[in-house]
């Protein structure tokens, strides 16, 4: 096992991982920007380290300094968190190549599922299912009507080279496909100046479910059942729970199989999560997969009440996962909602500053995870998530009531933050049936999102 | 603080699972701590940030934090141009030539030997570059600061004589502190002898690129380097003659910024192009593409036929003179640029008239048109406000007429057709611009392209004002939009010279006949290109078909016809006015 880790992260995340280490008996280092020399991480942590000015890149995502920070500190392991460094495959490398072990994949299963095409190729390998589309790419409506027939409509025509919407149409019959077809090339060719075009399946209001694996030195792999974030904002999520209301017992079985199978084709090793589209029929199909822990985690933790970051270490350190896939018992639920020093009324514009007031729900089933304290000043240099509150008790239901009334406790004063928006949320009937996908928002709050 | 009140972690707990004890012995491998390999990363001697050696090594020796260019070994130079296994390499075994038997010098020369690997400064041999042949070398600044000595003249001398044999482009990678001291005046002599080799491999119509890296200066410089047709050097290379250091001490005077800089020799007209280390093989492809003669295309000719149907849609909407003269300036019109990349393939722009400046005003370069290689000129005023300020809207200064006619003698050199587009209000009238000749300009460039032996064709696309215009339209055809005017003089000086109004500027356009139909009649232009809607980005598509189809006719027709014939049949066009 580690002496010490360092930890390549700030904010919630670095103060969750520090907090795991204390309780495994390993010393931790810091590193901190000069912004963050006041932060909960840099002053919990054993050692901390000034690795440079509060722009990331001169910080937390500058290689050099980490990793001398981490030989200096003598600290035999890295844990990157989740954002930064966290899937750097370069970092990986490098950590490899000092003699320091990164806490997560190798660099070269970071490169494999970052590649996107190559993610796909090899899901299709395994047998994983995938959206299904052209593998080539087309250039008339001619052929492009051929396979969105073989594909089978709605059909989404892509261009290669498109983005934000530009250069994408939905078709949902034969007759309309050429006019769209066209519309869409013709937006690529005026825009992009590319003319390649890409069909594949439009999976119509589809739920963002994600699987979390775990997988050991050992070959051993398990999952640990799914995630709902299909709460999001601009691909941002905003709210998560598990398990999500739209996954049966087998269907879980079925899905949790098919991650492990992911996780296996690619002798994934630590923690990952395997990302789906399910769309209304209960197909599911592969989007992609995260090499690093994720933010929503906690939601896992609460309902098979395992603690991931240790098994992170664990897998890291060369031991086996603790549990075997048979001991992996989903009870209760869980919702995880991501406090943001953000304006709703504006656009979600951040919002740092100083909190003036601060008070935070407890209670049985209630956590918090975060890092800011009375009279922190949130730096402006970073992402906006200052909190995430989580709730666990036995039933959708009752973790609903649970997570509205400690929004109602929470108060956090001096900033704007999206702890109403997240109230409203919680309120509306078609979350309390369980009806959310990816539009969610977009939908049922058409206000916030001019 | 709350830093102060937090307990530390002091105990270690471990966890509860203990590795058998076999795999313990299996993985006993001499556990070492945390340390940075040796030589994963140096220092970037420009921005002294760390930098990961195998970083610059895949980003062409390029400093991945600061952008900085480092000094790059000739094998590898040669690796970051040349296809894969196509180098061959020449001269590998040179004597040590000590002419002066100085002393100290070959164990000086067998010391760099020994660093370099290298048998001298520089490296010569044969390579493919995109799939041309082309005979190539390369200066390695860690031997003797790639001075010039007999060994290296001779190298390149007989890299450069193989070539022209062979009819074969050169190009030269250019990297030297200069002459070699300890030879002397052989070295001095180097500089001759490798400029005559390139006049005659340049006599023999036969291409040489100069590519100037960090840094040129001296002899090099004053001898093969600058002596490219297309001269093109990597950003922020130092290249001059004296050095930087000895010019200060000379005048005494603490030097600006970016002096000798590449980019400094760019806005002063002796570099074409500057071009980025990644960018450096597809550009050398390019060029010796464009250089290759690659034979045309067969072109769709059904679209000539459609043509006589096109051009009889010339006037359709009857406009005044005046209203012409309103068009042919509009904001919106379409500027010298758009044709060129609405026409030509591959367009690359050079700079500079190699003796002062680079005027904004006037762009041009190498193209391919249907796979024909030609040189495109154009007198562009921009767009925007700041480009406009920037292409002086347009009105060229004496450097801009000197860079048109370098490059029309370039390709005159290389057999290339030359377009012209002429958008002028007029030779740029200021102070500079007479002090360094505008008339001169002008009228060398009459002189010299009344007798080109390439096919030239001129295009008036919006305004023609006067010897402004005329120093870029003696061509064999002379073609205006049907919205351009083609003056003596703007209306408005016109009314105002002799009738000393300049309000009646709209009566002047009528009398003075310069639009594009009463020209065609005069016999002054060939051609109209019909605007069915005055020229703008909406109507180009158009425009493009029509100027296309004709401008293939006129390649099928000028482009049989030898050097004199094209010469003497220009010579007459303007024998008759």
């Amino acid at each position: 096992m580690f002496q010490k880790i360092l930890i390549a992260n700030r904010g919630e995340i670095a103060v969750r991982i520090i907090r795991a280490c204390r309780e495994m008996g390993i010393q931790t280092v810091a590193v901190y920007s000069e912004a963050d020399k006041e932060a909960l991480h840099t002053m919990l942590a054993d050692e901390a380290v000034c690795i440079g000015p509060a722009a990331s890149a001169e910080s937390y995502l500058d290689m050099e300094r980490i990793l001398s920070a981490c030989v200096t500190m003598k600290a035999d392991a890295i844990h990157p968190g989740f954002g930064f460094l966290s899937e750097n495959a370069r970092f990986a490398e490098l950590c490899e190549k000092c003699n320091i072990r990164f806490i997560g994949p190798s660099a070269e299963i970071i490169n494999k599922m970052g590649n996107k095409s190559e993610a796909r190729k090899t899901m299709i390998q395994a047998g994983v299912p995938v959206v299904p589309g052209s593998k080539e790419p087309v250039f008339t409506a001619e052929e492009g009507l051929k396979i969105a027939k073989e594909v089978g409509f709605p059909v989404m025509i892509k261009a290669s080279s498109g983005g934000g919407g530009k250069g994408m149409r939905v078709s949902r019959s034969e007759e309309d496909f050429e006019a769209n077809f066209r519309n869409a090339q013709m937006e690529s060719i005026k825009g992009f100046s590319d003319h390649t075009m890409y069909i594949e399946r439009f999976v119509e209001n589809p739920r963002h479910i994600e699987f979390q694996i775990l997988a050991d030195h050992f070959g051993n792999v398990i999952h640990l059942g799914e995630r709902d974030c299909s709460i999001q904002r601009r691909h941002q999520k905003v709210l998560e729970e598990a398990p999500s209301a739209a996954i049966s017992e087998s269907l879980r079985t079925e899905m949790g199989a098919t991650a492990v199978r992911a996780a296996k084709a690619v002798g994934y090793e630590n923690a990952g999560t395997i990302e789906f589209l399910l769309d209304k029929n209960q197909n599911y199909y592969f989007m992609e997969m995260n090499t690093r822990i994720q933010v929503e985690h906690p939601v896992t933790e609460a309902v098979t009440d395992m603690d991931l970051i240790k098994e992170q270490i664990r897998i890291a350190a060369g031991e086996p996962i603790s549990v075997k896939q048979e001991d992996v018992k989903i009870v209760g639920h869980a919702i995880e909602c991501r406090i943001n020093a953000e304006n709703p009324e504006k656009n979600f514009m951040p919002c740092p500053g100083v909190i003036t007031e601060l008070h935070l729900p407890g209670g049985r089933g209630v956590r918090v995870d975060t890092a800011v304290y009375h009279h922190y000043k949130i730096p402006a240099n970073y992402d906006s998530m200052i909190l995430k509150l989580i709730v666990h008790d036995k039933d959708r239901e009752s973790a609903i009531a649970k997570m509205r009334s400690a929004l109602g406790e929470l108060v956090i004063e001096g900033i704007e933050t999206n702890l109403d928006f997240q109230y409203q949320i919680l309120s509306e009937p078609d979350f309390e049936a369980g009806n959310v996908d990816t539009d969610y928002i977009s939908t049922h709050f058409p206000e916030y999102c001019k | 603080m709350l830093k102060n009140m937090f307990k530390k972690t002091y105990t270690k707990i471990d966890t509860k699972y203990r590795a058998p004890e076999k795999e313990i012995e299996q993985d006993e491998t001499p556990e070492e701590s945390p340390q940075v390999p040796a030589g994963l990363w140096k220092k970037c001697n420009k921005c002294g940030k760390p930098i990961y050696t195998e970083d610059v090594r895949a980003n062409f020796y390029i400093c991945p934090k600061c952008g900085g260019y480092f000094r790059v070994k000739a094998y590898r130079r040669i690796e970051m141009v040349a296809d894969v296994g196509t180098f061959e390499e020449w001269d590998q075994e040179m004597e040590i030539s000590n002419p002066l038997d100085f002393p100290g010098y070959e164990k000086k020369l067998e010391a760099a030997r020994e660093k370099t690997k290298l048998n001298e400064a520089i490296v010569t041999g044969r390579v493919q570059i995109g799939g041309y042949p082309a005979v190539i070398g390369v200066c390695d600044a860690r031997f003797l600061m790639s001075s010039m000595g007999h060994n290296v003249g001779e190298k390149i001398t007989r890299a450069v004589e193989r070539a022209t044999e062979e009819k074969v482009p050169v190009i030269l990678f250019a990297c030297s502190g200069g002459a070699r001291m300890q030879e002397g005046m052989i070295s001095l002599m180097q500089m001759a002898k490798t400029s005559a080799a390139l006049k005659r491999h340049h006599d023999a119509g036969q291409l040489f690129v100069s590519v100037l890296t960090d840094p040129t200066t001296g002899g090099v410089t004053a001898s093969f380097a600058m002596l490219g047709d297309i001269i093109l050097a990597e950003p922020g290379a130092l290249i001059g003659f004296a050095g930087p250091r000895v010019i200060e001490q000379t005048i005494g005077q603490k030097l600006p910024e970016g002096f000798q800089k590449a980019e400094f020799l760019l806005e002063h007209g002796f570099i074409d192009k500057i071009v980025k280390r990644e960018e450096m093989k597809e550009t050398l492809a390019q060029i010796l593409k464009l250089h290759g003669g690659v034979k045309m295309e067969e072109t769709a000719e059904k679209n000539i036929e459609e043509e006589a149907k096109v051009v009889d849609k010339v006037g359709s909407m009857i406009r005044s003179a005046w209203d012409s003269v309103l068009l042919s300036r509009k904001s919106d019109r379409l500027v010298a640029s758009d044709y060129i990349n609405a026409l030509f393939d591959d367009f690359m722009e050079f700079h500079g008239d190699r003796y002062y400046k680079d005027d904004g005003a006037v762009i041009g370069g190498i193209a391919s048109f249907h796979g024909i290689p030609v040189t495109v000129i154009g007198q562009e005023k921009g767009k925007t406000t700041k480009e406009n300020i920037f292409r002086n809207f347009g009105m060229p200064s004496p450097d801009g007429y000197r860079k048109a006619l370098r490059l029309m003698k370039q390709a005159e050199t290389f057999g290339r057709p030359i377009i012209c587009f002429v958008d002028t209000p007029g030779a740029f009238c200021g102070i500079e611009a007479e002090e360094r000749g505008q008339g001169e300009a002008i009228a060398r460039n009459l002189f010299e392209m009344s007798a080109l032996k390439v096919p030239v064709l001129s295009i008036v696309i919006g305004e023609g004002g006067s010897g402004g215009a005329l120093a870029m339209a003696v061509a064999n055809e002379v073609w205006m939009m049907e919205h351009a005017i083609y003056s003596v003089l703007s209306p408005e000086g016109f009314a105002s010279i002799l009738w000393k109004d300049s309000k009646r500027a709209s009566e002047a356009a009528k009398v003075m006949k310069i639009t594009a139909k009463e020209l065609k009649e005069l016999g002054m232009i060939e051609q109209v290109i019909p605007e069915e809607e005055p020229a703008s980005l909406e109507t180009l598509p158009v425009i493009k078909e029509i100027l296309d189809q004709k401008m293939q006719k006129f390649m099928e027709i000028w482009g049989q016809m030898d050097g004199d014939a094209l010469a003497a049949s220009r010579y007459d066009r303007f024998r008759h006015y």
